[in-house]
């Protein structure tokens, strides 16, 4: 991935320092501004969705809660922390993104570095074979009957593996090892390093930020993935939390829809402050990853890593 | 620094081609997989390992020898299956049959019902069908034709004629001339959704509840007069539900009931009933409420999604509105918000039948509840004797009846003499507010109460559970009221299902539009003709040659 341009070029980045300009000025106004505002429409169904996570049934009801609990209480948390299914999926899932990812990162770090190397032989064909995957495939039915009869059905690797080699991730990191420079290997190679030995010991560790960014990406797109679980699994105890919650978000909305054909039925009773407090619990951990790979995404690691 | 290269995303023209290959070849192999084309009808007798012989109605079925039947179930959001549920037990030690289960969340059962079937993949029984549904499945021999094996169901077949529901069994029939699934039966049904009002209030104005839609209109004249600032009629279903029940006394169909829209003409053939003068009279007549202040406008755009009616009991309870529609949870909905208001006593809110209107007191044809298909697997298992056994048991039997709804009698529940169910103590089912937060719940911890316990029920299974006023309502209509006939059916084949499904979308979309539009008095009645003529642009004659043709053919077919 080729490094973002940094703002070096601002007026501010001078030694001594002057007076912005009235424009400039003008500029930083508006654009703070815009951005506050921004952040403000981002924030805001996260600060409502927590602040009803806080608040009785009733009230969200009523629609009085807003960006603040209405009498704020812990009920919801505690009956939620209690409920069995709901832990049992969100380890599910925490194992799915583990795995999944490690698996991932191996094929794609792999996969990509072998891909950068323009004198390999039928390197065309095999970026081909990745690039059709993007662009055709056969459909729900037959990937079904394809899981099923690899016998990965009602298995977490029905979730793991199909998408555990994501080809635009790997045109990235394949472009990334690209713009390593070659003196850098071709120095390992005349120190007497192999090819596994460049490989782990001078590009991965050069690759930390792509290494970082799709770390990142492979694990949201793990731990919010319901679908593929909802197509190739059948057993309650093996879903992922995601499908539990999109039974009971998507699930209440249903029931009150299909009022015309299933009216008398049961339908499904979930009140609001509990959707939001599993909306919640499911944000949080996955939130938390993002402080820790952010500086990763400012890459200055190439930077004076060759001379001359 | 190396410079950047471009992705190299083109692969050899040789690369290429052998891929392509590669793929077409996978997705043949994988398409020879399903479908096993036509069905033959298979001799049952020889498959009837663990089958009774002297199996008959009424009669507690027990599989001669333990066998596994797997079956489809969707989990509600708020009841989490338990392998260790005691219905499954109980099922076992009555039957000698172990139900193994594949879940599927209820967010988006139907698609992957949909998946499992065409994957070729579903379990055995696959309950939760509601008529119309099995269409789909019909051409590719996924599932198993009912009509050919009911003669082994001897439940079924006592209780259609017992109930007298032969002909709507009849109606199943698909262009084949065969049904592909069997539903649940209700020997009384009444429609669900209906006219929830204010009694105290309308007895004081009117003198009596209103039995006519004049009558309500009438009615809701004076009430407007008592109370200037109400509009005292809502329906809080984008008036789906209104005129869904409405449309019957006007001799039509509309709303949720619409359907494929076509309704028997003077002759032999299928009109399209938002063409016929019947739904020119239904519109009018809405209109002509709208007009004068009766109909809230605004609950006839709100959505349809449950969170229209909120709004309508806020109006309730703010005594500006004082009927709505709604079902029998409705009614009791609108209670508790008036009892924050008005108080306790000070009011009396009841559901009553549809009311009558020009066609005569007609309410919707009698329903059918949901049902099951069987996949198309079970033809060539030696347990297909036993497994029709189980179902025509499971689905039709009083006795299992009985026990999905109550559980075990002597243990969760008793029966008195003359019939009537009480929970025995220890044991609550909080969905119906009953012994509330006593012990076990019969339903989340036992499993009982649960979607099976719904399909077939005979009028009393169906009291034994419901609130007294929903009982006074059933017996209301079915005293006061009477159902149309069914509507004639014209099932499609396959490629006519396709085509008609093209045709009818905007025929649908330009009647929801105009219907609304002359509804609330945005469009002119006099531009009633250029409506028709719109519809008649959007390909309406083509799409009611498709029916007619298909509906011909029905009739040569069946008689």
């Amino acid at each position: 991935m080729a490094p973002e341009a940094a703002p070096t070029t601002s007026p501010r980045s001078t030694t001594t320092r002057i007076r912005d300009s009235r424009s400039y000025r003008i500029f930083t106004v508006v654009n703070t501004t815009a951005l506050l505002l921004l952040c403000a429409v981002m924030l805001y169904p996260f600060v409502m969705l927590l602040a009803q996570s806080f608040s009785s049934a009733g009230a969200i009801s009523a629609g009085k809660v807003n960006l603040l609990p209405v009498d704020p209480n812990l009920d919801t948390y505690r009956a939620v922390a209690n409920n069995d299914t709901f832990w049992r999926s969100y380890g599910n899932t925490v194992l799915y993104t583990l795995i999944g990812t490690s698996i991932a990162m191996v094929l794609t770090t792999t996969y990509a570095y072998v891909l950068s190397k323009k004198h390999l032989r039928g390197r065309g064909l095999l970026i081909g074979i990745a690039v059709f995957t993007m662009f055709f495939n056969g459909g729900i039915v037959p990937n079904y009957v394809l899981i099923s009869s690899l016998g990965m059905k009602n298995t977490m690797w029905a979730v793991i593996l199909p998408p555990a080699l994501s080809v635009f991730n790997l045109l990235v990191m394949k472009a990334f090892f690209e713009n390593l420079p070659t003196e850098l290997e071709e120095a390992a190679h005349i120190d007497g390093l192999g090819w596994f030995g460049i490989f782990f010991r001078i590009v991965l560790p050069l690759s930390k930020a792509v290494i970082a960014t799709m770390v990142l990406f492979y694990s949201v797109q793990y731990w919010n993935d319901w679908f593929a679980a909802f197509l190739y699994l059948d057993r309650t105890d093996l879903f992922p939390v995601t499908l539990y919650l999109r039974n009971l978000i998507a699930g209440a909305s249903t029931a009150a829809s299909e009022g015309a054909a299933a009216s008398g039925s049961a339908v499904a009773d979930i009140n609001a402050n509990i959707q939001s407090v599993t909306m919640i619990l499911i944000l949080v951990p996955i939130l938390c990853v993002y402080p820790f790979v952010q500086r990763y995404f400012v890459s200055g690691v190439m930077l004076g890593s060759v001379k001359g | 620094m190396a410079t950047a290269h471009p992705f190299p995303l083109g692969p050899t023209r040789r690369g290429f081609v052998g891929l392509t290959a590669a793929g077409l070849g996978a997705l043949t192999l994988a398409s020879c997989g399903t479908g096993s084309g036509s069905e033959e009808k298979v001799d049952v007798s020889t498959q009837n390992v663990g089958a009774m012989d002297e199996y008959a109605a009424d009669m507690q079925f027990t599989a001669t020898e333990p066998i596994q039947i797997s079956m489809l179930w969707t989990d509600w959001p708020d009841v989490p299956v338990e392998k260790t549920w005691r219905i499954f037990e109980h099922i076992k030690e009555l039957t000698n049959v172990e139900l193994t289960l594949t879940h599927i969340p209820f967010s988006d059962a139907i698609e992957k019902r949909s998946l499992l079937i065409s994957a070729g993949d579903a379990p055995t029984l696959i309950p939760l069908v509601y008529t119309g549904e099995e269409a789909a499945f019909v051409s590719s021999g996924a599932v198993v034709p009912m009509s050919d094996y009911v003669d082994r169901m001897p439940n079924f077949q006592k209780y259609v004629k017992e109930w007298d529901l032969a002909e709507m069994v009849e109606n199943l029939r698909q262009a084949d001339g065969k049904y592909y699934m069997t539903p649940g039966l209700q020997e009384v049904s009444v429609p669900v959704f209906s006219l929830v009002l204010r009694k105290d209030v309308f007895e004081e104005v009117a003198g009596s509840v209103p039995q006519t839609w004049e009558e309500v209109r009438e009615a809701l004249v004076l009430i407007k007069e008592k109370h200037p600032d109400a509009v005292p009629l809502a329906d809080g279903f984008e008036g789906q539900s209104m005129l869904n029940y409405a449309a019957h006394a006007f001799g039509t169909k509309a709303g949720w009931g619409f359907g494929d829209g076509a309704i028997d003409g003077d002759g032999d053939d299928l009109v399209y009933a938002a063409t016929t003068e019947q739904y020119r009279q239904l519109v009018d007549f809405f209109r002509g409420l709208v007009a004068d202040g009766l109909l809230d406008k605004e609950s006839f755009t709100a959505s349809n999604d449950g969170s229209g009616a909120a709004s309508v009991s806020e109006k309730f309870a703010a005594e500006t509105c004082f009927a709505a529609s709604g079902s029998s949870g409705t009614a009791i909905e609108f209670a508790q918000a008036l009892e924050e208001t008005v108080g306790k006593g000070n009011f009396e809110i009841t559901l009553v039948p549809p009311p009558g209107g020009p066609a005569g007191d007609h309410v919707e044809p009698r329903n059918f509840w949901h049902g099951f298909m069987l996949s198309s697997a079970v033809t060539e298992s030696e347990n297909f004797l036993a497994t029709l056994q189980f179902v025509d048991w499971l689905y039709y039997s009083p006795q299992a009846r009985e026990m999905l709804r109550w559980g075990e009698e002597g243990t969760t529940y008793s029966k008195s003499g003359d019939g009537t169910i009480t929970l025995e103590e220890g044991y609550s089912l909080n969905d119906f507010g009953m012994n509330k937060d006593a012990g076990e719940d019969i339903k989340i911890d036992l499993g009982y109460s649960t979607f099976p316990a719904e399909s077939t029920e005979s009028r009393a299974l169906k009291e034994s559970y419901s609130t007294p006023e929903f009982v006074q309502y059933v017996d209301d209509v079915l005293t006061t009221r009477t159902p149309r006939d069914p509507f004639p059916p014209a099932p499609l084949d396959e490629a006519e299902l396709e085509q008609a499904s093209l045709l009818a979308t905007p025929i649908k979309d330009a009647v929801d539009t105009a219907t609304l539009r002359f509804i609330m008095g945005e469009r002119p009645m006099d531009e009633w003709d250029a409506y028709v003529a719109e519809l008649e642009a959007a390909g309406l004659p083509q799409y009611m040659e498709l029916l007619n043709g298909a509906r011909a053919r029905f009739v040569e077919a069946n008689g």
